[in-house]
């Protein structure tokens, strides 16, 4: 092999080696549709536009954490659901449905949600006691108030979709 | 419910080649515990004839630019629809850039390929036909070659309507005999319907199967569940399963562009995980040893390694699962209980040229 072709070859190394080695710096964010009157894509600067709201809860390591974040409720009102006095009727037969980077996906009736039917918090958390979440959990993860067990506290969250059940 | 098979049996269409077409809507048949989640298009719903004439198709090599691949050469139903190989070769004896993937159970899979780009089996299909190291022709080719044959223009008109041969028409064909691949039938299932009797090592290995670990209050797990749970032990989930540091292959974050989607795959059934061998996106491990060994002892850490695999140990402070010898071979014990003999051999997914000459 000449040494051009070996300079070809390098450089084709270096080429592929760069394009492999950049790193995508999308930055994360949630999606919020369906049967809403505007769809909204929320970024950590637009979480922070919202009231700002804090959730104790124990996570799977048995300790309790102080959870900060945004009520999903507002949220959905700034996207237009139907919550408050107009969640009544066949807008009662409505659920969210979240989804994360995974793939999992969890739902909540729209009256879970809703400050007339309950005093539960839920929020859609951006920090565990004062810091960014964890890389694996973040940068969005929905905090449940009080449930017991920890399933519906979603990580990576990437959507939130009002829908009807059919 | 028989009234309607009768009925529905009693239609059939002539091909004018001599073929017997069954007609009529096609009925899925599934184990209750399945759940009816399942995702058929409405444009292109299941028919018999839709059916027969997909069979027809996936084992068919004129749609391959050497006329010598068809779907069927890396998906083999004696391997559950894979073909042994860790990348399979297409016609320009390049190789694909991913492990071939079983079909099974995909009627109830709403997202696929190994970085779950495609959001229907119809969209999937495409690819394969189309690309260049796999079968590498180009739809309008393959469409010209179906034309030119005594059997396909008969069977489109049975199937669309009018005889008209198109690329939709060809994949949605495809989907529909993809989505009968159905295996329900493994000594798990027999298991779940009380119509077989694991052995010790099957219950142990599925214990460990089911449960995670907890070093605190002594309990011993392998934890598969979290993402292959189930009776279909399918759960539609996409994880950085810790195999390398970096990963080479960006996986799902090629397209989303998030560092945490970097080496991000989709969960593979474990329907027949023992007929799939090599295993993993790129096919790096060659048994079923070297994949529970992987769990086991070799998770690498990284920014994009998913949350259920972090410090999920059998050990206090463990970074793996920690597995003793005795529970990995209960644990793949298990793994064969789900092996489905009947699906490898049942006579509709095979391939029907042998029969119908064209």
């Amino acid at each position: 092999m000449s040494v051009k072709k070996y300079a070809v070859v390098l450089l084709l190394l270096i080429t592929g080696l760069a394009s492999q080695a950049q790193t995508p710096t999308k930055e994360a964010v949630v999606k919020v549709t369906g049967e809403v009157t505007t769809p909204l894509t929320i970024g950590s600067a637009d979480l922070q536009q919202y009231k700002q709201t804090t959730v104790t809860r124990k996570d799977r390591d048995g300790k309790d954490h102080t959870y900060s974040g945004v009520i999903v409720s507002e949220i959905l009102a700034k996207a237009g659901v139907t919550l408050g006095p107009e969640l009544r009727g066949e807008n009662l037969a409505k659920f969210l449905l979240v989804e994360a980077s995974d793939g999992y996906q969890v739902l909540f009736a729209l009256a879970e949600l809703d400050k007339g039917f309950t005093d539960r918090t839920i929020i859609l958390a951006d920090k565990i006691d004062g810091q960014p979440l964890a890389p694996a959990d973040g940068p969005f993860r929905i905090i449940v108030q009080d449930e017991k067990k920890p399933a519906r506290c979603i990580k990576q969250v990437t959507a939130m979709k009002v829908m009807f059940a059919k | 419910m028989l009234g309607l098979l009768l009925v529905v049996a009693g239609l059939t269409a002539y091909t004018g080649t001599g073929s017997v077409v069954p007609m009529g809507d096609y009925v899925f048949n599934y184990p209750a515990n399945f759940g009816n989640r399942i995702n058929v298009p409405a444009n292109n719903p299941t028919t018999q004839q839709g059916v027969y004439l997909g069979r027809l198709l996936f084992y068919e090599p004129k749609l391959s630019a050497t006329n010598t691949i068809s779907c069927g050469s890396c998906h083999q139903q004696s391997k559950a629809f894979t073909d042994g190989k860790a990348l399979s070769v297409g016609v320009n004896n390049g190789l694909a850039t991913r492990n071939s993937m079983s079909l099974a159970n995909l009627l109830w899979a709403r997202k696929f390929f190994w970085d779950g780009r495609a959001a229907s089996l119809e969209e999937q299909a495409a690819f394969p036909l189309t690309n260049p190291h796999e079968m590498g022709q180009a739809i309008e080719v393959s469409v010209q070659k179906l034309s030119n044959t005594q059997l396909y223009p008969g069977l489109f008109k049975i199937v669309y309507g009018d005889s008209v041969i198109t690329g939709e028409r060809i994949v949605k064909a495809i989907a529909q005999f993809e989505r009968t691949l159905i295996s329900a039938n493994s000594r798990y299932d027999q298991y779940l319907r009380n119509a077989y009797k694991p052995t010790d090592d099957e219950l142990k290995g599925m214990a460990l199967f089911n449960r995670g670990p907890d070093p605190e209050k002594g309990i011993r797990g392998a934890n598969c569940t979290h993402c292959h749970g189930g009776p279909k032990t399918y759960l539609e989930l996409f994880h950085n399963n810790g195999l390398d540091s970096i990963s080479k292959d960006e996986g799902m974050a090629a397209f989303t562009g998030l560092v945490t989607d970097r080496g991000r795959f989709k969960v593979p059934t474990l329907r027949n995980i023992a007929l799939t061998a090599p295993y993993m996106h790129d096919g790096r491990f060659k048994s079923l040893d070297e994949v529970v060994d992987h769990y086991s002892e070799h998770i690498k850490q990284s920014v994009s390694l998913s949350a259920f695999l972090q410090g999920e140990s059998n050990e206090t402070g463990g970074k793996s699962l920690k597995l003793l010898p005795k529970e990995k071979k209960q644990l793949i014990a298990f793994l064969n209980m789900l092996t489905d003999s009947t699906f490898i051999t049942d006579k509709r997914f095979a391939d029907p040229h042998q029969s119908t000459k064209n």
